[in-house]
């Protein structure tokens, strides 16, 4: 009796391990993994889209945040168990592309014309195509209508310069009630990057680190300035209380760089959503706004290639990307559906980003950036503390650069 | 003796026979010793061949030699990591093995509400230690953080308890200190409580005051327990990561005076992809574990009295 029962729970076990095979017999499931918190909706509304046409299919979506996400990734590509579609970001491309774990999309023989050209290019490694432009985000100058009301301040605008920046970040400055008027931290997108483009400086370009460049030196200095010696940004500890986008929402600081990504959440900051607006970059010696786009990549080891293919190709359609700005994601990739997204933003000047792209600048990448980058950011932390200055800092990376790229 | 006499001599000795009883033995601790094989073993040797090997990204590794290890030696920060470590260790494992040791011995009295105190004390620990993470951040903020309130009421500046490079670490500790002073009261409490009290009984005859009992009787019968509380707790101090991983970040003044050698590991293999060097890293810091251990295990025959 008891061998029995021993032997009907072992079978039932057993089963049940084949349970989920037996299902998903004549179904295909594919996974989709991305970063963005703020975008899971609009990335989910593609996944049911694509269902609903496709009944067989089942598109699992996976969010993990940034830092978490190329950790996983990476173990995820070595151990030969990527996500079937995942999104990709310049930084870690080449990675990549180089190491054969992306799928290769020339055989899609997708219409490319109505993305933004560069960055089509940014994904196009030795002629062929491994991810699809899924958007684009470029960077603005916002500012916080209150506090300029208050201070009786023009509003910024296309003809502002570094200096009245500067001039009128300090007029704004009112240190004994916490309000700074620039936010200045260590921060490459949404920082100094655009500082060093617009100075003629250089991050990376052909091979070569351009952080041993006065122009870039320089540009990192000014920045860095305004909280060293100008004092119109708070400190860089205050920074590690609270990053520079809670400290604007919460008012403390009156302008700051911010990239379009976060509009969504912005415009549902009960606090700050109706106070705030945005302009775009004030100029140094040219305009600049770093700019850079996103993709959706394939696993190379899929076990399903034709579905994740046609999967991706329907991320790209004007239909999806139509989709991921109704949702608020991003600012869509497919050319004339960009208003799906500005026109749900009735109160702020959302048009300053597409504006930009005019003179944008890609958001410098590498072969090997993702293996500088955490480099860069302690060494600019020992610029901020004095450990260094802005040059040792900057030669010191530019030697950290080259010998990483030369390999 | 002839040779036929040492050939039965020799059949009469046990020839070495695999025993029927043998195999269950064996069945019965191979989960444990495949799980130490594979879990411990395997990623131990891996760990030094990859220490020898340059391996960054996803390409495949190459053989280096000792190059990472005379990066090692000549990385600045490593010895201001170590220096962390050993800091790190240094404030919390006397005050908290003191601090749990005092509310031990104050639990192990009669007083009223005991249960509900060792309930309290305990609490910390089963709390997830990301979680507690993020409550202490919130506690040390500068400008709203409660910690500061407090402070400013008796008219005390402003402190950056997270990005001042002089007290990042020790506002770390607070937490380390605080996370573990439970569970180390209940291992000690377990302790008090095995003493007979046949022992204060006699000695009280003999007229021995309450401090004379506690450093003649409490403390030898209860270095067992400390012992291994102590063990436990230098363990876990060098091996910090999390509460440091979560409240640090690269763009925080304070980083470089804060972060541990685990911290730096991490760091270097999963967000600067340079596994190479993140193991010789680690096998620096498994040298700094077994000397701590062999000081520990030598000092257990001066200091520690066995019934």
């Amino acid at each position: 009796m008891k061998k029995t029962l021993a032997m009907l729970v072992t079978l039932c076990l057993l089963l049940s391990l084949f349970a989920p095979v037996a299902l998903a017999e004549g179904d295909v499931t594919i996974t989709f993994a991305f970063w963005d918190t703020n975008q899971e909706p609009g990335m989910k509304a593609i996944a049911e889209a694509y269902m609903a046409k496709n009944p067989n299919v089942k598109v699992e979506t996976q969010v993990t945040p940034w830092n978490e996400y190329w950790t996983k990734l990476e173990a995820a590509a070595q151990g030969g168990a990527l996500p079937d579609v995942f999104w990709m970001h310049s930084n870690q491309f080449y990675k990549y592309v180089t190491a054969g774990m992306l799928l290769d999309l020339t055989d899609l023989n997708l219409d490319y014309s109505p993305y933004p050209a560069g960055i089509t290019a940014l994904y196009n490694y030795e002629g062929s195509q491994w991810a699809v432009p899924k958007d684009y985000d470029t960077i603005a100058l916002a500012y916080n209508k209150e506090l300029f009301d208050k201070a009786g301040i023009a509003y910024p605008d296309d003809t502002w310069t570094w200096d009245t920046l500067r001039e009128t970040a300090k007029k704004l400055n009112d240190v004994e009630n916490g309000v700074y008027g620039f936010a200045a931290p260590n921060d490459t997108q949404s920082g100094y990057y655009n500082f060093v483009y617009q100075n003629g400086g250089k991050i990376f370009e052909n091979g070569e680190s351009g952080f041993n460049l006065p122009e870039t030196q320089e540009a990192i200095k000014t920045w860095m300035n305004f909280m060293l010696e100008d004092g119109i940004s708070p400190s860089l500890e205050s920074f590690t209380d609270m990053s520079q986008d809670d400290q604007f929402q919460a008012g403390k600081v009156a302008m700051e760089f911010i990239g379009s990504w976060m509009m969504s959440a912005f415009t549902s900051n009960e606090f700050i959503k109706d106070k705030f607006d945005l302009c775009v970059l004030p100029q140094g010696k040219t305009r600049a706004s770093i700019y850079n786009g996103l993709g959706y990549a394939g696993a190379y080891n899929t076990a399903n290639p034709d579905v994740v293919k046609d999967f991706i190709a329907f991320c790209g359609s004007e239909e999806a990307n139509i989709l991921q700005a109704q949702n608020k994601a991003a600012i869509p990739a497919y050319k004339g559906t960009e208003h799906y997204f500005t026109d749900l933003f009735t109160n702020i000047n959302i048009a300053c980003y597409t504006e930009m792209i005019e003179y944008g600048v890609q958001f410098p990448f590498s072969p090997n950036k993702s293996l500088w980058e955490g480099t860069e950011t302690e060494l600019m932390t020992s610029a901020y503390t004095g450990e260094l200055t802005v040059e040792e800092a900057c030669n010191q990376l530019h030697e950290a650069i080259m010998e990483i790229e030369a390999e | 003796m002839s040779a036929q006499a040492i050939n039965s001599d020799l059949r009469r000795k046990k020839p070495f026979r695999f025993q029927s009883d043998w195999g269950w033995a064996y069945l019965l601790i191979a989960p444990t010793i495949i799980g130490l094989i594979i879990l411990n073993l395997y990623p131990f040797v891996e760990t030094i061949i990859l220490s020898t090997q340059k391996s960054q990204g996803l390409g495949a590794a190459k053989f280096v030699g000792l190059q990472n290890y005379e990066k090692l030696f000549a990385d600045k920060q490593i010895w201001q990591s170590t220096w962390n470590t050993l800091y790190y260790m240094i404030l919390t494992v006397p005050v908290g093995v003191f601090l749990a040791l005092v509310l031990a011995v104050l639990l192990n009295s009669k007083i009223r509400g005991r249960d509900v105190y060792r309930g309290i004390y305990f609490m910390p620990m089963v709390v997830a230690p990301a979680a507690v993470a993020m409550v202490w951040k919130w506690i040390f903020n500068a400008e709203v953080g409660i910690l500061n309130q407090f402070l400013g009421l008796f008219g005390v500046a402003t402190i950056n308890w997270l990005s001042d490079p002089n007290t990042a670490i020790i506002s770390c500790a607070m937490i380390g200190i605080w996370s573990a002073v439970g569970y180390d009261l209940v291992l000690i409490l377990a302790g008090l409580q095995s003493i007979s009290t046949s022992y204060y009984e006699a000695s009280e005859i003999d007229g021995a005051s309450a401090v004379q009992r506690f450093f003649h009787i409490t403390v030898p019968l209860i270095s067992p327990t400390l012992f291994f509380v102590v063990i436990m707790r230098v363990m876990t101090s060098i091996k910090q990561f999390d509460t440091v991983y979560l409240l640090i970040k690269s763009t925080n003044p304070a980083y470089k005076k804060t972060i541990t050698l685990m911290v730096m590991f991490y760091r270097e293999a999963f967000e600067k992809f340079n596994k190479g060097y993140a193991s010789a890293i680690v096998m620096w810091s498994f040298v700094i574990i077994m000397v701590i251990t062999a000081i520990q295990f030598w000092s257990e025959k001066k200091l520690v009295h066995y019934e």
